[in-house]
This record gives structure tokens, C-alpha cells and sequence, in this order.
């Protein structure tokens, strides 16, 4: 029973650490915009098919296809706040809420358009399962957990320690106080955008190689990211980490000790009960 | 150094300040004094570039700064202590300091950091807390010392003495007259006007979007109309 418990646990964790990457992007751009990017998944897909290209047709390794596709979701993040959502940042919030929703399918119709239809899985080499006192732990499982980790912390640390974290956290909290600073805007949403999009990417390519990439599942990722952030607290990034790990695990248990048919129930079901106890989040000040 | 000719600003379409003209000498202190909804916040907001003016012009240093993005123009040198404060409330009081020297990031700031921490002891002990969770006098010495960690060539204050405690004003007034015997260019709105005038060098006095006096603080502070109007005499 204990191993069981302990199982579910490292189950929950690797599948909790994609939710948090891709929540990460999703409460740091509500955070600055205020808006729901819904677009979040597709891009994360978007990362997957591409490392998926650039292994299989163009032969590159797996390291540096996942860096490429990295970078080009950072510009591709980049386009997206110039094209879409700078035009309209002066605008009521309806209007970036429907341009959400547009760029959602045209991202979607786009892959499908340079990458077909079909599900496809990243191949890895980390084929090895390792038994540690009785709970499984695939290599490739332990490397997701890894890489997630790395790219949280990093994530984490650039955004408290850094010049550039401390300016993005300012336009957060009171954007014209910031522009006083001297801090260009501008510059800090193209910044978060690209920094959101890389890790959204980093999240798909992991779904990639743990599952798989196909066109229904850009929806499903978006969906638990906003689980996590309703859970964790809207544009908290500790809020993020918590919330992306809580939901993880609990889904991991509600499949395991209940019916996977219901894990998604369950699920939803703490994210109400969440609600019901504390509003704000659970990482987030009552006092806003 | 700041020289602000025939400059009107509006919200929409609605004008509220017509046509104003004044200017700041390198090392003064100049006061803008006038009722509620005159129109100084209004005119500090565009020369600090967060709003863009309908016509007129303002030269900073020599340079024509009207319409300039506003991290353009702090970049230049112009520092703002906004009206209500607007500290980075969920950022500790350490933090909102270095944010202040955003300009000046390539630099080391530590020992502009100890000289705040030293103009302001109360802030030393606070130094590790959020901002959002000071009194509403430290919050205003937050964004006091936050104005200068940039080491400004203008430091403009917007009413810093506004909804706070008696005893801490004489402190702000204290602190002002210390910032301005550093030699500090300062360009002051406030709606304790006596204590303006004693800050200050000169003053302005806007009503409804127009100067409708100025000159030396003494001159303005013997003045029947300010008196009556303002000081309450
Ligand atoms: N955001 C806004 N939108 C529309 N009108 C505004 C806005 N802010 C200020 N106003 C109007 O502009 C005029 C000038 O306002 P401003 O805040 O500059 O006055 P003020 O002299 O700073 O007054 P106070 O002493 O109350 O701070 C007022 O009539 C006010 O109603
Ligand atoms: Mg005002």
C-alpha cells in the first residue's frame, strides 16, 4: 500500500511538472496582460511537432531539437504579443479575450497544416526502467521530472534575482509606477511572451516524449493549466509550482484508487473545493 | 533645466490644461500650488511622459521630451514620487529601492542603498518586508528614497504629504528641505501650501488649467489672494 501510495506520488509529480511549465507561462502572462491565452497549448503542440521535424526529417539530435524548437517558441511568442495582443492592449478585455480564442485556432489549423494529422511520439533513447524498493520509475519519467525541475528553478530564480525578473514583476504589479522606473514595457511583454512560450514548448515536447503530440491535446493542456492556475492563485508563480504539482498528484491518485474514467472528476473537484476554502488561490494574499 | 511653454493636456476629448507655461532652474525648488482638479497631476503625468500632451512644448536639458515614451524620459533623468505613492506593494521595501535605480542597473547601487537606508532608519528595519504592508508615512519615505536611487536631475513630488499623519508631514517637510540642500532639482506639488512655500523657491499657482500667479514663495505667501484662499488666514 505504501509503495503504492509512494508510486502515484512519482506518478503525479512527472505529470504535475508539465502542468506547471505550461501554467508557468499562462499566470506570468495573465500576470502582465491580464488576458487568458488560450493559444498556450496550441504553441506547446506547436514545440512538440517541431522537435518530432527536426528529429525524424531533418535527422538533428534530441538535445539540440528541443533547444531549437525552445527558441523558436520564443519567437514565435514574440509574434504573437506584436501581431495579436499588443494592437489591442488599450482595448477593453473582451477584445484580447476573442483574439484568444482566434489565435487558438489558427495555431491549431496551422499544425495541422505543416504537420499533418497524425499523433506522432518523440522517439528517446531512455528506454531503461529502474525499481527503487518496488516502485517503477522509467528512465524517461525520472528525465521529464528532471528537465521540468531544472526549467521551473531557472524560471523561478530569473524572475526573483534578476534585473530583468524584478522589471517584469513590476509592470505586474503597477505598471505605470514601472514605466516611471525607466522600465520599458514593451520590452518586458515581448520578454514574457518569449519566456512563456519557450517553456510552454519545453512542456509539449515532454508530453511528446512521455505520450505523444496530436491535435486534441493542445485543448487539454490549456484546460489543467488553468486548473492550476484557479488552484495556485492567479498570476502567482509559487501559486503555479504548488497548483501544477497538487493537480498532478491527485490525478494520479483519483486514476489509481478510484477509476482513471474519473480522474479528470476529481480533479475538478478539489479545484472547486480549493475555491470554496480560499477564493484568491491558495498562494495568493487574501488581500487582493 | 525644465522649461515647459503653452502646454494643454486633455482626458479624451475633454481639455483640462490650457496652456501652461513655467520653468525649473538647475537647483531650485519650485512649487505648482491650486485647488482640487487644477490640473498638476495632470501636468506632472505628461512631463514624466505617461500621458501625451495636445499641444505646447516641453524641453528637458535642452531636449524636447513631449510625447517621449515615459521610460525614455526617466532614462533621461526626470524621477517621479507619484500622488497615492504607488509603492510595488508585493515586493519587499529592498526591492522597490532597486527598482528605483532601474536606470542605473549597470552600476553598482549598494551604496546609494546605505545612504537611503541611512536618510531613512525607519526603512533599514523594514527593509525585508513588503511594501504593501508599511504605514501609509513609510510607504511615502519608500517612495521618497525610491525617487532618488536614480540620482535624478529632476525629482518631482506629488503631494508626498496627502492622507498622512500630522507628525510625519513635519518629518516629509524635513525630508524635502534635506533632499533640496543636496542640491537635488526639485519640482514640488503639494496641498499644504504653507508648507510648499517654505520648501520651495518659487511658486506657481494653477486654477482650471491656467497660471493665474507666480513668483518668489515669499511673494506668493504675502499675497492676499493666496493667502485667503490657501493659507487660511
Ligand atoms: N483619468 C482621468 N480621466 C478623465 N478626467 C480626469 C482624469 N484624471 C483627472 N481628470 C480630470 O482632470 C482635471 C485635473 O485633474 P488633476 O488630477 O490633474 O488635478 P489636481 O490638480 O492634481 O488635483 P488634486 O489636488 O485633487 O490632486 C480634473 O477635472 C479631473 O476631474
Ligand atoms: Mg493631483
Amino acid at each position: 500500500m505504501l509503495i503504492d501510495f509512494i508510486q502515484q506520488i512519482f506518478n503525479g509529480l512527472v505529470v504535475g511538472s508539465i502542468y506547471t511549465l505550461i501554467a508557468l507561462g499562462l499566470t506570468t502572462i495573465f500576470g502582465i496582460f491580464g488576458i487568458a491565452h488560450f493559444a498556450h497549448g496550441s504553441v506547446a503542440m506547436f514545440g512538440g511537432y517541431l522537435t518530432y521535424f527536426l528529429i525524424s526529417a531533418l535527422g538533428i539530435g534530441l538535445l539540440p531539437s528541443f533547444i531549437l524548437a525552445m527558441a523558436a517558441g520564443a519567437l514565435l511568442g514574440i509574434v504573437l504579443e506584436r501581431v495579436a495582443y499588443y494592437p489591442v492592449r488599450n482595448a477593453p478585455p473582451i477584445n484580447s479575450f476573442i483574439i484568444a480564442l482566434g489565435l487558438t485556432l489558427i495555431i491549431e489549423k496551422l499544425n495541422l497544416l505543416a504537420f499533418g494529422v497524425d499523433q506522432v511520439i518523440i522517439p528517446t533513447p531512455l528506454v531503461n526502467v529502474i525499481n527503487v524498493g518496488g516502485v517503477t520509475m522509467p528512465e524517461l519519467r525520472i528525465y521529464v521530472l528532471a528537465i521540468a525541475a531544472i526549467l521551473v528553478i531557472g524560471m523561478t530564480l530569473l524572475i526573483q534575482r534578476t534585473w530583468i525578473g524584478m522589471a517584469v514583476r513590476a509592470v505586474a504589479q503597477n505598471r505605470a509606477a514601472a514605466v516611471l522606473m525607466g522600465i520599458n514595457v514593451n520590452s518586458v511583454s515581448m520578454f514574457v511572451f518569449a519566456l512563456s512560450s519557450a517553456l510552454g514548448v519545453a512542456a509539449g515536447v515532454l508530453v511528446g516524449a512521455l505520450f505523444a503530440v496530436a491535435p486534441g491535446v493542445s485543448s487539454g493542456l490549456v484546460i489543467k493549466g488553468f486548473a492550476v492556475l484557479i488552484l495556485g492563485g492567479l498570476g502567482s508563480i509559487p501559486g503555479a509550482i504548488v497548483g501544477g504539482m497538487l493537480l498532478g498528484v491527485s490525478e494520479a491518485f483519483a486514476a489509481a484508487f478510484v477509476s482513471s474514467a474519473y480522474k479528470d472528476v476529481i480533479s475538478f473537484l478539489l479545484m472547486i473545493l480549493v475555491l470554496l476554502v480560499r477564493p484568491e488561490g491558495l498562494m495568493r494574499r487574501s488581500s487582493r | 533645466m525644465l522649461e515647459v511653454s503653452d502646454l494643454r493636456i486633455g482626458y479624451g476629448q475633454v481639455e483640462v490644461v490650457h496652456g501652461v507655461s513655467f520653468n525649473v532652474r538647475k537647483g531650485e525648488c519650485v512649487a505648482l500650488i491650486g485647488p482640487n482638479g487644477a490640473g498638476k497631476s495632470t501636468i506632472l503625468k505628461t512631463v514624466c511622459g505617461l500621458m501625451s500632451p495636445l499641444g505646447g512644448s516641453i524641453m528637458f536639458g535642452g531636449r524636447s521630451t513631449a510625447g517621449e515614451p515615459g521610460h525614455r524620459i526617466a532614462g533621461l533623468g526626470i524621477s517621479m514620487c507619484p500622488e497615492g505613492r504607488q509603492v510595488f506593494s508585493e515586493m519587499t521595501v529592498m526591492e522597490n529601492l532597486q527598482l528605483g535605480a532601474y536606470t542605473r542597473r549597470r552600476s553598482s547601487i549598494k551604496d546609494d542603498l546605505d545612504e537611503m537606508m541611512t536618510l531613512f532608519p525607519r526603512l533599514r528595519e523594514r527593509a525585508g518586508q513588503d511594501a504593501g504592508t508599511l504605514s501609509g508615512g513609510e510607504q511615502e519615505m519608500v517612495a521618497i528614497a525610491r525617487a532618488l536611487m536614480a540620482r535624478p536631475k529632476l525629482c518631482i513630488f506629488d503631494e508626498p504629504s496627502l492622507g498622512i499623519a500630522p507628525r510625519v508631514v513635519d518629518e516629509i517637510e524635513q525630508t524635502l528641505l534635506a533632499i533640496k540642500a543636496r542640491g537635488v532639482t526639485i519640482l514640488l506639488v503639494e496641498q499644504s501650501v504653507s508648507m510648499a512655500l517654505r520648501v520651495a523657491d518659487r511658486g506657481y499657482v494653477i486654477e482650471a488649467g491656467l497660471i493665474v500667479l507666480e513668483g518668489s514663495s515669499a511673494e506668493l505667501a504675502g499675497n492676499k489672494n493666496v493667502q485667503n484662499a490657501y493659507l487660511g488666514f
